[in-house]
């Protein structure tokens, strides 16, 4: 058995699709597509697929990893382009990799936000104002119900541009089986705070990371 | 640009995927390339029409023709409806996320009567007048429906420009074909109107006339001058030329069967008197074993399916039918795809048919004996015996099922008090005889079903002459049968009879309806099939503002020499057959099947010679 990494995006008409359909989706594209995959040998046999990182429905993502097991070799290219052969609008596999890292190993997941507005530089000095605060306190969900947190000590900010018409920056925050923060925490933390108002944004999964700082692949 | 506005709201809206097209095996064409473009509505939500096969059928065959261009519509639910009304987002197609208005030609499937009220809200949101005397001149867009519920598309008959009755595979593409003509010679709308009533299967209301008796019965139903007096019904005469798709849209978000499908034949052979499709789609006609197996791994492997199901009105009548499973299961088995396969009946289900679905499913089996007693089976024309059910039941325990569905219906004419409590009665036999049994699954308890509908007469069939049961009839029936059962073993479950109500008179109502139909949707009515929509009081109160009483149009039993407001519809089968069979239904006659003997209901003329050999 031959343990497959993929990485793919997933955006346009794609990031409407929950994690729980893309799961489906995706054993209809690998039923299509003829590879060898493994079946899980229950009552029930399906193709195994695991999605290292759920995403939130809406956001979009360049680094999105989803995992399988071939019952004899096929080439990556071939791997890419059966599935790509396939795929719809907005999905694509980018690269095929033998795992190196253990799920376990995921420790960070960087995401892009981008504001469309028409107070690029007004909304720049709101976010930076917010960020001087001494705490960034949210309200999370959990199995247990609400509790208050400071996301503050685990949220980088990065890259803080304006261009016309619109902001941007990137967010690191804490992901993986042991902690997950969800960047829109932040950013609805931000709507809540700024005393300019401005459209939902668009956010964009980059990379998923180790603890180390290096990509997960 | 549409598409912005659309994804601006779309996240905050449930199961946003289904708004935004883009899935596998959608065919989206560039508008310019194409010359006729055909907006296939459904009207209701995505994951019930995107379960419907004829909608599947026609969408692969229209875009199958290289220049002409067909788009899946369905109703939004509430939430997606107010966010559209609010910011000014027209209905649009999910292929090119297209105004629905640009098209063509605005097609609607009508499967069942309590769409009505959706129909008119997606001709709303689509910004098209909604009564077709206010679309003008303009030869765009021609408002069309199809579907079984066209046998008697009267009470909408204000609101369409053509009807088509029959099966569409080739009536739609000659209707597209005629209308490019006319496209490219600058018609006008009544123009090309006037021409397409020409084509068998086409209907254009407007271009007839009802007149009233002062009781409220037709007078007379005229054509104008040059216009068909009778539509006759299209068939389709060959089965396994006809096309099938080798590829369905595979939706990303569940919906309700959400499967690959192959039919495996139309018509039916049985004549139920109660059964509106086994008149409708008559004859009956099979498709090969050859094609079947062929269509169904073509569509297995063309959408990354798991599961299969078999399509038709009744599957087990295929005289190829063992042919047919076990190459199937040979198939399905060797690729990991569930088979599953409804409408299966329980008179011909022999051991070792059973033995070869018991390799494949093992979930609950569902029976529709319909009738609680022997006499009113055979009133009904239901052609089985309890001898038939029990062993049904017996082979089936032994094999391992613990859970038994069965559905009947209440408010059948000739029924009384007896009939209902012969439902509880046949309910306790079938769980006396699995006590009974030696071999029966050990350590599980039996579970018995009981699902009641109210009998809603429909056109097209011996019993369109029939009076419904009042709702106080059938709540009386209702209690009754809840009084007559002493076990939890059985379970019964009911529909309201105020919706059935409303399905009854759509169902047998003429034009006057229209106005109904009209007041209801503005005063709020729409997904009434839905129990938490529907809205009764405001159904009676649009009755009352068009002056016009439901009981009418439900309640009332109608003379034989009546005419009736589909008197002008021809799906083969004759007033005489009707007349016939109804009078026997009150005799207590059955009627043998159509392989037995044949009943001369008139189909065999569309088959020119006999049905069967």
């Amino acid at each position: 058995m031959i343990d497959v990494r993929t990485v793919f995006e997933k955006k346009g008409r794609a990031k409407y699709i929950s994690h729980l359909d893309l799961n489906r989706f995706m054993m209809r594209v690998f039923r299509r597509s003829g590879l060898p995959i493994w079946y899980t040998e229950g009552y029930n046999p399906h193709p195994y697929l695991n999605f290292a990182l759920a995403l939130s429905l809406g956001f979009e993502s360049e680094y999105e990893i989803m995992d399988f097991s071939l019952t004899e070799g096929v080439s990556f290219g071939k791997i890419k382009k059966s599935l790509n052969d396939i795929l719809p609008e907005g999905i694509k596999i980018l690269y095929v990799m033998t795992p190196q890292h253990n799920i376990k190993d995921i420790a960070k997941s960087e995401y892009s936000v981008e504001y469309i507005t028409d107070f690029p530089s007004e909304l720049c000095g709101e976010i930076q104002k917010f960020l001087g605060s001494s705490e960034i306190t949210v309200e999370k969900k959990t199995k247990k119900g609400v509790k208050s947190i400071d996301i503050k000590p685990d949220t980088e900010i990065t890259d803080i541009q304006t261009s016309d018409g619109k902001l941007f920056f990137n967010i690191k925050l804490p992901a993986g089986t042991q902690t997950n923060l969800n960047p829109m925490l932040f950013t609805d933390a931000f709507w809540e705070f700024s005393e300019i108002k401005f459209e939902k944004g668009k956010i964009c999964r980059k990379k998923i990371l180790c603890a180390d700082g290096e990509l997960f692949r | 640009m549409l598409r912005e506005k659309i994804e601006k709201y779309l996240l905050d809206v449930q199961k946003p995927s289904r708004y935004i097209g883009g899935e596998m095996g959608s065919i989206v064409k560039n508008p310019e390339d194409t010359d006729v473009s055909f907006a296939f509505c459904f009207p209701d939500t995505y994951d019930i029409g995107m379960s419907h096969l004829g909608m599947k059928i026609l969408y692969s065959l229209t875009n199958s023709r290289e220049n002409y261009r067909c788009e899946r519509v369905f109703a939004p639910l509430e939430d997606f409806e107010k966010i559209m009304r609010e910011n000014d987002i027209p209905l649009y197609t999910l292929e090119n996320l297209e105004p629905v208005k640009n098209f063509d030609f605005i097609g609607f499937t009508l499967q069942y009567e309590l769409s009505y009220t959706n129909v008119l809200n997606m001709l709303d949101l689509a910004g098209v007048p909604i009564w077709q005397k206010d679309r003008g001149e303009t030869l765009s867009p021609i408002v069309v429906a199809g579907g079984c519920c066209v046998c008697n598309g009267e009470p909408l008959a204000d609101f369409f420009d053509i009807m088509i009755l029959g099966e569409g595979e080739e009536v739609n593409l000659e209707l597209m074909d005629l209308y490019l003509e006319h496209k490219k010679k600058g018609s006008s709308r009544q123009e090309f109107l006037r021409d397409a009533s020409k084509i068998e299967g086409i209907y254009v209301p407007s271009l007839y006339t009802v007149n009233y008796n002062p009781d409220g019965t037709v007078n007379s139903i005229s054509a104008e001058e040059g216009v068909p007096s009778v539509v006759r019904k299209r068939i389709i005469s060959d089965m396994n030329n006809i096309y099938y798709p080798d590829n369905f849209v595979v939706p990303f978000s569940e919906i309700v069967h959400d499967r690959a499908v192959t039919e495996v034949l139309r018509g039916c052979i049985r004549g139920c008197r109660f059964c509106q499709a086994g008149f409708l789609y008559r004859p009956f006609r099979e498709k090969s074993a050859e094609s079947i197996c062929r269509q169904s791994e073509a569509l297995c492997e063309n959408t990354g399916y798991d599961e299969l199901s078999l399509a038709s009105l009744s599957t087990s009548d295929h005289s190829d039918i063992s042919e047919i499973l076990s190459k199937l299961i040979d198939y399905t088995e060797k690729n990991k795809i569930n088979l599953s396969l409804p409408s299966l009946r329980i008179d011909n289900f022999s051991e070792e048919l059973l033995e070869k679905i018991k390799k494949v499913r093992k979930s609950g089996l569902t029976f529709a004996p319909e009738a609680g007693t022997q006499r009113l089976r055979d009133v009904i024309n239901k052609n089985v015996t309890e001898e038939e059910i029990m062993n049904t039941c017996r082979i089936s325990f032994e094999g391992g099922y613990t859970m038994v569905k069965l559905y009947f219906m209440m408010g059948l004419p000739t029924e009384t008090d007896e009939d209902i409590i012969g439902i509880a009665e046949l309910a306790g036999r079938i769980i006396d005889l699995f006590y009974s049994l030696p071999d029966r699954p050990k350590g599980k308890g039996v579970q018995v079903s009981i699902s009641t509908a109210t009998f809603v007469p429909k056109p097209f069939t011996p019993f369109e002459f029939e009076p419904q049961d009042t709702r106080e009839m059938i709540e009386h029936k209702q209690k009754l049968l809840v009084d007559s059962i002493k076990t939890k073993k059985i379970k019964v479950s009911w529909h309201d009879p105020s919706v059935s109500l409303i399905e009854a008179v759509l169902a047998r109502g003429d034009r006057r309806l229209s106005d109904v139909i009209y007041t209801a949707w503005k005063n709020g009515c729409k997904f009434d099939s839905w129990g938490e929509h529907f809205k009764f009081d405001v159904w009676i109160d649009s009755f009352k503002q068009c002056g016009l009483d439901p009981e009418f149009y439900a309640c009332r039993k109608r003379e034989y020499d009546e005419i009736m407001p589909w008197e002008h519809m021809d799906y083969y089968v004759s007033k005489e057959f009707l007349i016939r069979e109804n009078k026997r239904a009150r005799e207590f006659k059955t009627t043998p099947n159509c392989c037995e003997k044949c009943s001369a209901c008139g189909v065999s003329k569309a088959v020119g010679g006999a049905c069967f050999d």
